[in-house]
């Protein structure tokens, strides 16, 4: 696999293509803490809980007081009686959460709880919950969604767009998987079908499924009209708020539009779920975190990572507890802290061979063909 | 009567090694013949059959399964969920040796023990046509690949 060599995310003024900017990624205080503290690699304190903890830091934040938080997302949970391995991944992040639940002013969930929206799942993944006793955000995953289009989500999880501030910091968590394209209606796609359709990350047939639309947007616009631009701002979402890696749905498709009027503010930084794999990107004010998932990992896409992401090890598909785990994210006067908690010793790889990224130099893949056949 | 009875022997055996010579070379005829655009759709057709059978397999289609009488998971998961794209499938890696197996393995060896251990599924025949339409998806897939066998 390639790594990329230029940041993600604008329009290329040579080659015309969008999400890439051409030039060398500039080297700032914030890079370099990243990039030394990634490099660091793992740090101990997490053995009691048999996990361990690797730091991304990054000076973006000015909170007036320090705060932590988890996040944990992209449970995928099937029904119990089909898959119980997703079941037992999913308690032991909650339980861990719990375990230093005083240490977390509240909980995100990121979406992606159930696996095909079925009630079913929704409702074990309700269950599931309960262990955390802090306060609880949700936003949904495309999986929660597409079977009864989010009426059984925002039911039981509430609705998004949402806002609050928080110790200096507004926190606003964003519905990125509600407004795909009209794919089903001309198929005549059954609710099923439609959910099916969207639940394979590399089928082409739900198209750019992720966006936010013009309301969230004009949403977005005043939800941020009060609040001081030199403030900290943190948007949460399942998929990331710039072009990463369109085929796979690894963005939004209107993240130009989010970015504008984010681009006032100071301090953005946006902690998204989806890719289920450590990511790290900047542009201009914002940069992107990306959360692991407590399911699978996913493969980093063909065409590499953003040039500051610091790849993960390749993990071993025989271990479902390896490449997976939850984050904890610390806002203090001066940082963000990003820690993977993943339930292995090496989080990163420190040789190329190992690298999840690293070992793909010679790929080069094709999008699928099954589902360009008109099937209905 | 023995003489009518080797008469007639002769006679079957002339018939069969007749018949044996003129299918044999009409075979090697047809293998000799230019291949016009008719026949050589017909071999684009046959690949890209087996391809789209291979695809809806690796994304775990149950119809598929089912004609095919194979078992590929019994978790829900399917390969797609973890290879996208067949992304680090790396068809062109193999054959290598492969850690997690602890043996020198071909992609089928690896196929099967994804089908096994990830998946929980039922192990297929290597030679199926099951596993041979999942390597035609993974192969097409992998157009344009770099050959490197061996490579960890």
């Amino acid at each position: 696999m390639k790594k990329q060599t230029q940041r993600q995310g604008s329009r290329d003024p040579d080659s015309g293509r969008d999400g890439v900017r051409s030039g060398t990624a500039c080297i700032t205080r914030r890079t370099f803490l990243h990039k030394s503290l990634v490099a660091g690699a793992a740090v101990a304190g997490g053995s009691a809980l048999n996990f361990f903890e690797t730091f991304t830091a990054i000076d973006v934040a000015n909170a007036a007081e320090s705060f932590s938080f988890a996040w944990v997302s992209d449970t995928h949970l099937y029904p119990k009686t089909l898959n119980t391995r997703f079941v037992e991944k999913a308690t032991r992040a909650f339980g861990e959460v719990q375990a230093m639940g005083s240490k977390f002013d509240f909980m995100i969930f990121g979406g992606d709880l159930a696996q095909l929206g079925d009630p079913v799942e929704l409702q074990l993944g309700a269950e599931l919950l309960k262990e955390v006793k802090v306060k609880k955000y949700f936003i949904p995953g495309e999986h929660d969604w597409y079977l009864d289009m989010g009426a059984q989500w925002n039911k039981m999880f509430g609705a998004s767009p949402w806002k609050f501030d928080h110790k200096g910091v507004r926190l606003i968590g964003l519905n990125t998987v509600g407004y795909a394209p009209d794919y089903w209606s001309a198929k005549k796609l059954t609710p099923k079908e439609r959910m099916g359709a969207m639940s394979a990350l590399d089928g082409s047939m739900a198209g750019p499924w992720s966006g936010l639309g013009h309301d969230q947007l004009q949403w977005l616009q005043t939800a941020l009209s009060d609040w001081d631009k030199s403030k900290p701002v943190i948007v949460f979402s399942h998929t990331p708020l710039y072009e990463y890696y369109p085929p796979w749905n690894f963005w939004v498709r209107d993240w130009r539009e989010a970015q504008e009027i984010l681009q006032p503010f100071k301090n953005v930084t946006n902690f998204h779920g989806h890719v289920h794999q450590p990511v790290y990107n900047e542009m201009g004010n914002m940069r992107f975190f990306a959360q692991l998932a407590t399911s699978w990992p996913w493969p980093y896409p063909p065409q590499g990572v953003p040039a500051l992401t610091k790849a993960m090890i390749r993990v071993d598909p025989g271990d479902p507890f390896d490449g997976v785990g939850w984050g904890q994210l610390g806002i203090a006067s001066d940082r963000t802290d990003q820690q993977y908690k993943m339930w292995r010793k090496e989080v990163f790889a420190t040789n190329e061979w190992d690298s999840g990224a690293g070992d793909n130099g010679n790929q080069v893949l094709r999008p699928r063909i099954a589902d360009r056949v008109w099937p209905y | 009567m023995r003489t009518r009875k080797l008469r007639y022997a002769a006679a079957l055996g002339g018939c069969v090694l007749g018949t044996v010579l003129v299918l044999g070379a009409q075979q090697a005829a047809a293998h000799k013949d230019p291949v016009d655009a008719q026949t050589l759709k017909m071999i684009e057709d046959q690949f890209t059959e087996q391809v789209i059978i291979g695809d809806k397999l690796f994304h775990g289609d149950g119809d598929e399964q089912k004609r095919l009488g194979v078992t590929l998971s019994k978790t829900g998961m399917a390969c797609a969920m973890c290879h996208p794209f067949t992304a680090d499938t790396h068809p062109h890696e193999f054959p290598k040796f492969q850690v997690q197996m602890s043996e020198f393995a071909a992609l089928r060896d690896m196929i099967n023990w994804c089908i096994e251990k990830p998946n929980e599924g039922v192990k297929i025949d290597p030679n199926s046509p099951a596993m041979k339409a999942l390597e035609a998806y993974i192969y097409w897939s992998n157009t344009g690949s770099k050959l490197d066998p061996g490579r960890f």
